[in-house]
This record gives structure tokens, C-alpha cells and sequence, in this order.
């Protein structure tokens, strides 16, 4: 009872959290078109974000987002894959721009409108293809309303260090359930920042150490700066295919594989002994620790992985796999996306998917897969 | 101060593109400003070369997007002349962007040269293709009208509209549309010398002449604003649940009834009463009529799975609830049902019906029915309910209707 009385409880939605750590964050603009169940972002932002524009459609949104990120002033939106369908075109340019941008992508069941209300898991592999290319960009996932905060913020700070949009995917169960969070569990947000050009002379694509070219907004009274959708080379101006123009698009894939380390972010429970590996991400992760719980009770070693920074998936992630006998991949769609990923088509005798779809799937599901093998 | 980076351009000889760089530099050197004070956003197609011409800060985007991509950078930037450059391609498949930015009359100039044709692709016809105007796909004329982007963009909101075609020197008439303050747009007539030249009569005879359309109007200025945060209050724990495991509670009744408020009250209460909680809703599309559901699991424990499989007490006040809820109905099962009197749930064993939408009304029977169940079970105390009532603006109507239930615990 004394624990219980110190304590400091929230009631809270995901959406909440999420816009909230965004502003501590430093996210400054919000545009966005209403789409379920990413609604209630678009309203907490609205009434939380120092601007807010609501856009008439989803491609404009991306572009007013391009626009504000160009002038150095961080964009948010968020969505649902009917929309997100419509940013691809706009998403890649913000990655060949180099635009920091963070996109909420609150997944609902498909195919196509799908069902509005009913949560899912089914766009990852969407956003593995998503730049043309296979370029990697990162896709960072929330597992509980406690990362819905921390996620947010570090998914901000990870877009403006590597001079890219990220998305940070979410569902409907997430993103619209209330529950208990307990405040000392929310980390402390500071405002992330652009790494800004200092020199005189500037050069909007040039290839540094980091891989990262330092940012200049729009309107710079020091230097001309240049933003190029089109290959390009260093000085920004359009380029077919010559060595400087495809050395610049080559660095776009060097400089996030460069980064991502540094923005890895899992949650491992490991058991003494344990040849199972339970691995989910997003909504099912709930559904996989009480799960954990359920066989350790049982008396069966199993360990558990909830893998939070999903794309570009980080060879820590992989490592991690790679010591078990038996892996389990529990993620709410049909087709085992994230496995498919990770093992490709042919997969692996050892590697087993659990999915389905209309509803969570429950903690019994997964420890009746895991029993049977 | 020279706005052109270089004389050399990358136009095939006789395009109009020549004459409408030089024409736009020309503008710009006589309004008081620096290169470094101007974006230009420049899209796909022929138009889309223009970067490398100046000396400003460029952007270069997608077909037919420059419109929304300025439109951002000038909503995020101060003091600066934000221009953007499209072709009649371009303002085609842009068009909603354009009457957007009109619309909201920003501070930015859209440039449209409009060559009738996408010519990058081989000649095909645009949506400001003149009506009989000859392409690589309508050798016999074209069939259907153009748009007047200038009438358009006018009727949409902007401040000022303005046709020209592209001969001699144009560039006092551009200075007075970037010295614009909001939306102004130019359409400049140039036909395509690879395509177009092939398909024109004279401009006149297709009907196309200048056009100056203005109006007064302030343009859009976006207000940054101050806000607090969202985290609302905190909860502690003052009072002591019965509950030792994990209870799944079912609210259903219709829209407007007060379930979700009152499902969030339950929540609530749990807190108070030291119980980690989730609560979640459902409801059709249509959110002002039919069911409302609500679902909420109270829990000693970290609730990790959020779903429901079978629910443990459902509270059920009006016809379409039960509508809702009836597939959760098993014979056999334990499941404690509390129903208002008017609906008729036969074949469960445990079935409680009480008068709710009669003493509380319909707005507050689900709350009286949670508080009913309260008073009747140990899960939480009752004193919790009435306690997360108090932060409601509404809180006396609340307590009513917790109150009004009292005489039906007998």
C-alpha cells in the first residue's frame, strides 16, 4: 500500500503521449488530414502544437511538411494506410531532400479502407519497399503506452541526426486505449536539435565523416542552399548519373546503416538456459510478455524480445536470434511480415510466425504455439 | 546584386523559357531585395531546370507539388519572397494545391508557363491545352476546354491574378505581382517551339488574351501559439480495492449516453483505488447514433494484453447495448449481468435487472448501473466512483445519477 501511495498515476491514451513528447521534443509544426484512427493525434495536436495546419488531402500534407522541415522548422503528421498510401511519392522526396519529419503511422486492417476501427499490423513490409530503391529508413515501433513517450522523442532526435524522415508506427489499439501509466516511468524529453551548417561557405549535400550534411534551412542569409529531389550532386543541382550525383545517393543508404546503432532500441527478457525465443513488436507485444509470464509459470525456458527500432532491423536484433533454436515471431497480420524480413520467403524450420487478424491475438495463442514445438 | 547564376540555359532554341528567366530576374532586381531574400520551388518538366539558373535558396520537388511545397517553406519562413514555378502540367495534376494556396491567400508568387503540352513526355495534351489545339494524340484537335487558372485561382481567393503572353518585356508587370502581399499567380503563354508551335493558331483565335484579376485581402499570417500540457493531472491512491486479480468489465449502451464518460470514471476510480487499469471503446462509425460500447479491465497487476476474451461483468442500459453484446451472452457462464428492467435477457444465470434509465435518466443510467455494481461487489469502493467525479465540470449532475440508483440496491 505504501508503494501504491508514492506513486504517480496517469490515465492516459497513446495519443496523448505521443503529441505531447513530440512538442517537448521540439517538434514545432503539425500538419495533418483526419484519417482513423489517427484522430486523436490530429486533435491533441491541435491543441497542444505551437502551429497546426489542417491540410485538404495527404500529399499536401507531406509537401507543407517538406516545406516547414526545408525552413528548419520540425514537421509531424499522422496517418493510416490509406493516406500514407498517398505520402509515398512525397515521402521519397523528403528522403532525397533530406528533411527530418516524423510520421505517425496508427495501422488499421487492410487491404485497401479495411476496417477503420479494427487495429492491425500489416504495413511494415510497405515501408520496407517504400523508397524506391530499398533505400533503408528507419521505422521505429511502439509496444506500450509507456513508449508511446519515450519512442516519440527518440524517433525526433533520430530524424534530426541523420537528416531523414522517420516513421513511428503504432495501431488503433494503442493509439486510442486509455490505461494506467505510472509518471516516473516517462523519461525525461529534452528538445532535440538540428545540427545547423556554422562555416561560411556551405555545401547542402557535401559528404562528411558522419555521412550526414550539416543543415541549412531556406532563406539563410549567409549561403545559398539548395534542396534537390532529382539525383543530384553535392552543390544540390540536378545530376543524371554521373560519379558525384550516385556517390551522393549512395551515401543516403551509407548514412542511415552509419546511424542506426545509435538508435537501436529492444526490450530483452532472457532466461538462464532458454533455447525459445518469443520475438513481436507494436500491439502484440502486450499479448507476448503476459505470454512469457504464462511459460515461465509452466516451467518452460523461454526468452522474450520486443524489438522497437524495426527498419532498418539492426544487427543487434539479428544477433540476438541467431542463439536460439526456436523463434517465434508474433505480429497481428497473416503473412508474418517482420519474418519475412528477417528470413526472407524461403524462411526457416526453426523460425515460426504467429498472426492473425480482426482481433489482438491473446497470450494463450502464443503459448500454444510455443508449447507445440 | 545580379539574380542569374548564368546566361546559359538549358532550353531548346526558341522556347519561352529563355525570355521568362531573364524576365524574372529582371523583377526581382527591381524590388529592394537580395538573391538570398528569395526561395523559387521549382517542379518536373521543362520548368523544372530553372534552379540552376539563380542565385536564390531553390527547392526542387515533384510534378505538379511546388505550389504546397512553397506553400509550406512560406507559411515557415519570414520576410522572404517565395516563388513558385510550375509548367500547365504541373498545374494540372497540382491543381488542388494551387486553389489551396489561393484559398488561403499566402505570401507567395506561382509562376505557371504555360506551354500547352507536356513537352518533356512527348507532346500530349494538358489540362490548359486550347480546345483543337493538335498533339501527338489528338491529331484531329483536342476535344475538351482548358482550364483558366487565372478565373480559378481569382474565385479561390487570391489576391492577384494575371495572364500574359510571353512577348518583349513583361518584367514590370512580374515585379508587381511578387510585390503582392498573399497570393498572386501568372500564367505565362508560351507554346512549346518542339510541340506546340505545330498547334497554334493565333492565341487569339483560341481565345486566349491577358486577364488581371485583383482584390484586397490580408494575406494568411500563421500565429504561433502558447499551450499547456496535455498530461492532465496525476492520481494517487486513496482508497483501498478488494480486487486481488484481474476483472474485465463490459459497458454497453447507446450514443450520447454517457458510456464513454462514464466507462473513463470507472477507470478512474480504479486508479484511486490503487488498480492499474485500461479502458477502450468501440463504436460505429457513425459516433451520434447506435451502440456504444466500452470496455475496462481492472487489474492488482501490469496489464500487458488489453483484450477482452470473456468478459467478467457486463452493464447493460439500453436496446442497442444488448444489440451489441449479445454474442458475449453464453449460457452456462458466470457472467454477472446488470441490465436496465426494459431489456430481456433470458438463458443466463446471473442476471441482475434494475430500473437505471428510470431514476438516472438515459444520459445517466450506465453510471448509476456502475455504481449499483459497485455497492453490490468489493472490486473497488463505491467512494472511488464519486470521488473521480469531482474533477468534472459536470460533477453534480454525476453524483446524481450515482446517487439516484441507491433506493435499487435493495
Amino acid at each position: 500500500m505504501n508503494d501504491k501511495l508514492s506513486e504517480r498515476v496517469l490515465l492516459v491514451d497513446g495519443s496523448r503521449l505521443i503529441i505531447e513528447s513530440a512538442v517537448c521534443a521540439g517538434a514545432e509544426v503539425f500538419v495533418g488530414y483526419p484519417i482513423t484512427p489517427a484522430n486523436l493525434l490530429y486533435l491533441y495536436s491541435s491543441r497542444r502544437f505551437p502551429m497546426m495546419f489542417p491540410a485538404p488531402d495527404e500529399i499536401s500534407t507531406l509537401q507543407w511538411m517538406c516545406g516547414f522541415s526545408a525552413a528548419g522548422k520540425y514537421p509531424m503528421t499522422a496517418t493510416s494506410f490509406p493516406g500514407f498510401a498517398l505520402m509515398l511519392e512525397s515521402l521519397n522526396m523528403a528522403y532525397m531532400m533530406e528533411l527530418p519529419m516524423l510520421i505517425v503511422l496508427a495501422q488499421r486492417l487492410g487491404p485497401s479502407t479495411g476496417s477503420a476501427t479494427t487495429g492491425a499490423e500489416g504495413d511494415l513490409m510497405l515501408l520496407r519497399g517504400a523508397i524506391s530503391g530499398g533505400y533503408p529508413f528507419p521505422v521505429f515501433s511502439v509496444s506500450s503506452p509507456v513508449d508511446c513517450w519515450n519512442l516519440t522523442a527518440k524517433a525526433i532526435s533520430a530524424s534530426l541526426k541523420m537528416r531523414t524522415p522517420v516513421v513511428l508506427l503504432t495501431s488503433k489499439e494503442l493509439a486510442m486505449t486509455m490505461s494506467t501509466v505510472s509518471a516516473d516511468d516517462l523519461e525525461n524529453v529534452e528538445r532535440a536539435q538540428w545540427e545547423l551548417s556554422s562555416g561560411e561557405r556551405y555545401l547542402p549535400y557535401q559528404r562528411t565523416d558522419s555521412l550526414v550534411p550539416p543543415f541549412a534551412p531556406l532563406g539563410d542569409g549567409r549561403f545559398q542552399v539548395r534542396f534537390n529531389a532529382s539525383t543530384h550532386d553535392e552543390m544540390g543541382l540536378i545530376r543524371k548519373t554521373d560519379a558525384a550525383a550516385l556517390s551522393n545517393t549512395t551515401r543516403l543508404k551509407e548514412k542511415v546503416e552509419k546511424w542506426i546503432s545509435d538508435y537501436t532500441f529492444y526490450e530483452l527478457d532472457e532466461e538462464a538456459g532458454a533455447r525459445k525465443l518469443i520475438v513481436s513488436y507494436g500491439i502484440t507485444s502486450g499479448s507476448a510478455r503476459e505470454a512469457l509470464g504464462i511459460l515461465r509459470k509452466s516451467g518452460e525456458k523461454a526468452s522474450l524480445l520486443i524489438v522497437k527500432t524495426l527498419l532498418p532491423v539492426p544487427p543487434a536484433v539479428i544477433e540476438i536470434m541467431s542463439r536460439y533454436d526456436r523463434v517465434f515471431i508474433a505480429e497481428e497480420n497473416l503473412t508474418g511480415l517482420l519474418c519475412e524480413i528477417i528470413y526472407g520467403v524461403s524462411g526457416r524450420p526453426s523460425v515460426k510466425s504467429i498472426g492473425k487478424i480482426g482481433t489482438m491475438i491473446t497470450p494463450r495463442e502464443i503459448v500454444d504455439r510455443v508449447m507445440e514445438s | 546584386m545580379t539574380f542569374l547564376a548564368s546566361m546559359k540555359q538549358p532550353y531548346c532554341p526558341g522556347c519561352g523559357y529563355h525570355l521568362v528567366t531573364s524576365q524574372i530576374a529582371k523583377a526581382l532586381e527591381k524590388l529592394n531585395i537580395k538573391p538570398l531574400d528569395v526561395v523559387i520551388s521549382s517542379d518536373i518538366g521543362c520548368g523544372g531546370l530553372i534552379d540552376a539558373s539563380f542565385n536564390v535558396h531553390t527547392i526542387h520537388g515533384l510534378h505538379g507539388r511546388s505550389v504546397a511545397l512553397a506553400m509550406g517553406a512560406a507559411l515557415g519562413l519570414e520576410d522572404k519572397k517565395v516563388i513558385a514555378f510550375q509548367g500547365d502540367g504541373g498545374a494540372t495534376i497540382g491543381l488542388q494545391h494551387l486553389l489551396e494556396a489561393a484559398r488561403w491567400n499566402v505570401d507567395m508568387t506561382l509562376i505557371i508557363v504555360n506551354n500547352m503540352i507536356y513537352g518533356m513526355t512527348g507532346g500530349q495534351p494538358s489540362g490548359l491545352t486550347p480546345f483543337g489545339f493538335t498533339t501527338v494524340i489528338t491529331p484531329q484537335g483536342h476535344q475538351q476546354h482548358p482550364y483558366d487558372l487565372v478565373k480559378l485561382a481569382y474565385d479561390a481567393g487570391a489576391t492577384y491574378a494575371l495572364r500574359i503572353l510571353a512577348k518583349g518585356d513583361f518584367s514590370e508587370k512580374l515585379a508587381g505581382a511578387f510585390a503582392v502581399k498573399g497570393f498572386s499567380i501568372v500564367e505565362i503563354v508560351s507554346p512549346c517551339p518542339s510541340y506546340g508551335v505545330k498547334g497554334v493558331k493565333e492565341l487569339s483565335e483560341m481565345g486566349i488574351a491577358d486577364l488581371e484579376l485583383k482584390r484586397e485581402r490580408e494575406p494568411m499570417k500563421p500565429v504561433v501559439r502558447e499551450s499547456k500540457s496535455l498530461i492532465r493531472s496525476e492520481l494517487k491512491t486513496l482508497y483501498e480495492a478488494g480486487l486481488k486479480d484481474r476483472i474485465a468489465v463490459v459497458l454497453a449502451g447507446s450514443a450520447g449516453e454517457g458510456v464513454q464518460s462514464a466507462a473513463e470514471l470507472l477507470a478512474e476510480a480504479a486508479i484511486l483505488s490503487g488498480l492499474k487499469t485500461t479502458k477502450k471503446g468501440d463504436y460505429p462509425i457513425t459516433v451520434g447514433t447506435g451502440f456504444s460500447l466500452a470496455e475496462v479491465i481492472l487489474s492488482e497487476k501490469r496489464i500487458d494484453y488489453t483484450g477482452i476474451q470473456k468478459p467478467d461483468v457486463i452493464i447493460v442500459t439500453s436496446d442497442d447495448g444488448l444489440a451489441r453484446i449479445r454474442s458475449l451472452l453464453k449460457p452456462g457462464d458466470s457472467t454477472l449481468i446488470i441490465a436496465d428492467s426494459s431489456l430481456s435477457i433470458e438463458g443466463m444465470e446471473n442476471v441482475v435487472h434494475r430500473d437505471f434509465r428510470g431514476v438516472a435518466g438515459k444520459k445517466g443510467a450506465c453510471l448509476a448501473a456502475i455504481g449499483f455494481w459497485l455497492r453490490r461487489s468489493s472490486v473497488i469502493p463505491e467512494a472511488a466512483l464519486r470521488e473521480a467525479t469531482k474533477k468534472s465540470k459536470h460533477a453534480e449532475s454525476l453524483l446524481n445519477s450515482i446517487q439516484s440508483a441507491e433506493g435499487l440496491d435493495a
